[in-house]
């Protein structure tokens, strides 16, 4: 066994709180703000950590579902034809699920500029309709994700 | 014989200047915040020169800001002690701008828009290590003293009285900007785009892509799309103004007891260019705030209410399909400040707040939703 992740997290979290940031002096406005940046981010990351092998294979998911209703409309000249073919083959590759994610995102960025150059014009207007389909969902989940970072309240 | 400028790089000269200085600086060691005493011997030096017999004293770090070194200090004399701010350059930063051109904007806008009084450089970084600018002191606060810790002044809530009190200096000052007589202020570090109607919005399109390829951590299928969406849908601009290009509440200090703006700050990322590329960033969710679902752009105006009051103060007329096109480009551009000119300045160790850095990355998620909202929208989003 390890000594538990989230114990030994914790007692950072704990020794920044008690111990390191009541003994800054007031002028080291510097070091106060990073303390409490350090503890808020660590707090968070703590709470995240159980779920994060889920939600990077969750994104990989949505990475290749995105990737498939791509190559499904998928059409254009010599250049968008081989960022298809890039595509489809980094969806066939299963490597970590973040490797996965980056390789495939890798590719549909490539495909997004090839569909620029040569992309048959229904493609050209399918495009953004099936990214901005796929990819809301997703940042909403993101979103969820990082909201207690305190950036998204209220919205 | 004239060259043919790649078109990718067609952007304001000092800004092509600022991306190739950063790629050049990547592979630079580790850099460390600087220490209090470091800095307060390296002001004594540079006045040594420019004010011989003056005294340096309480040199202290400011605290707040994302992106750049601050030090307050005092320097005295013939008995006189007046306070000072040196704001310098880490090695990189979350944004990647030029002192010189802050320093001249700064000081066109004296009299016209409270900011602090831009008065030495040291350009190259000779005495500091690096580029730095020291401007005169000016009091105020960012945010009311009870708003709790906000990172960069995102999500500040005024509260009614103060909002009643600053919400018309706030668009009066931007006014006052979008009027400024660019032509025959002194500012020989800017260029202004006028080889075409697109150029404007070129300019800050091919500024911002060269960074996303340089800084990118990983692509992101919406963050491509607008880009591509971006450069297809490239608005004419038909008045160039100077622009601020951060104007928002957080980025100007106040009186807190009489609501007054004392200051106009964080002059970096100004440039002639369009007005609706400030309008567009004022109305970033990010900046404003949201009380029973209403959203009030930096807590001070409600969306159309902002506009209508930009339309009516400043004699223009909003275009909504320009205004959607510099929506859409301050998410990109957030997304790119955020997720790539931030985190990578902390992956390569290059900044004074790493940690600051990668806690701003965790904002992305909500500009790349952003994007899906105002892409699948149109101008209405």
């Amino acid at each position: 066994m390890i000594p538990s992740i989230d114990d030994r997290l914790a007692s950072v979290v704990r020794a920044l709180t008690d111990i390191i940031l009541p003994a800054l002096p007031p002028e080291a406005g510097l070091a106060i703000e990073q303390s409490q940046l350090a503890i808020g981010h660590l707090q968070i990351i703590v709470a995240q950590l159980a779920a994060a092998p889920a939600h990077e294979q969750e994104e990989a998911d949505d990475a290749r579902a995105l990737a498939s209703a791509l190559l499904a409309k998928g059409e254009g000249g010599a250049q968008t034809r081989t960022a298809l073919a890039t595509l489809k083959g980094a969806v066939a590759v299963e490597d970590s699920a973040r490797d996965d994610r980056v390789a495939i995102h890798g590719a549909i960025d490539a495909l997004v500029r090839a569909t620029s150059v040569d992309g048959a014009a229904v493609f050209r207007a399918a495009l953004g309709t099936i990214i901005v389909a796929h990819q809301t969902p997703r940042t909403i989940k993101d979103r969820a994700w990082f909201a207690p970072m305190g950036f998204d309240a209220g919205h | 014989m004239a060259t043919a400028v790649d078109p990718a790089w067609d952007m304001e000269p000092t800004c092509v200047t600022a991306v190739r200085g950063r790629a050049e600086r990547r592979k630079m060691p580790a850099y460390s915040a600087r220490k209090t005493i470091d800095v307060a011997d390296a002001l004594a030096k540079f006045f040594d020169t420019k004010k011989p017999g003056a005294a340096v004293s309480g040199v202290n770090r400011m605290g707040g800001g994302a992106s750049k070194e601050q030090f307050a200090f005092a320097l005295t004399e013939g008995g006189v002690s007046e306070r000072y701010v040196l704001r310098m350059d880490p090695l990189e930063a979350i944004t990647e701008t030029d002192r010189k051109r802050e320093f001249e904007i700064m000081n066109a806008v004296q009299g016209l828009i409270p900011a602090p009084k831009p008065l030495w450089m040291d350009e190259d970084g000779a005495i500091f290590g690096r580029p730095a600018c020291i401007m005169s002191f000016v009091g105020g606060v960012t945010k009311p003293s009870d708003a709790g810790l906000k990172v960069s002044g995102l999500g500040t809530s005024l509260g009614a009285r103060l909002r009643g009190q600053l919400r018309d200096q706030f668009m009066d000052y931007l006014v006052k900007l979008h009027g400024l007589d660019w032509r025959a202020a002194a500012l020989p570090s800017f260029a202004a785009p006028t080889a075409d109607p697109q150029q404007p919005a070129r300019w800050s399109l091919n500024y911002w892509k060269q960074l996303w390829k340089l800084d990118g951590i990983e692509p992101i299928p919406i963050i491509s799309y607008a880009e591509q969406w971006l450069t297809d849908n490239m608005p004419d601009c038909h008045e160039l103004v100077m622009t601020h290009c951060d104007f928002r509440t957080g980025n100007y200090l106040f009186d807190e007891a009489t609501g007054r703006i004392t200051a106009v700050l964080d002059w970096e990322m100004a440039r002639i260019g369009d007005f609706h590329e400030d309008l567009g960033w004022v109305l970033m969710q990010i900046f404003g705030s949201f009380e029973d679902g209403v959203f009030r752009a930096s807590d001070l105006f409600e969306r159309e209410e902002f506009i209508k009051t930009y339309e009516a103060k400043s004699g223009r007329t909003v275009n909504r399909a320009t205004l959607h096109y510099f929506d859409v480009m301050s998410s990109w551009k957030c997304y790119i400040i955020t997720a790539a000119n931030g985190m990578s300045a902390a992956r390569h160790q290059h900044n004074h707040q790493d940690v600051l850095l990668t806690f701003l990355a965790a904002a992305n998620a909500l500009f790349a939703n952003d994007l899906c909202r105002l892409l699948s929208s149109g101008a209405d989003a």
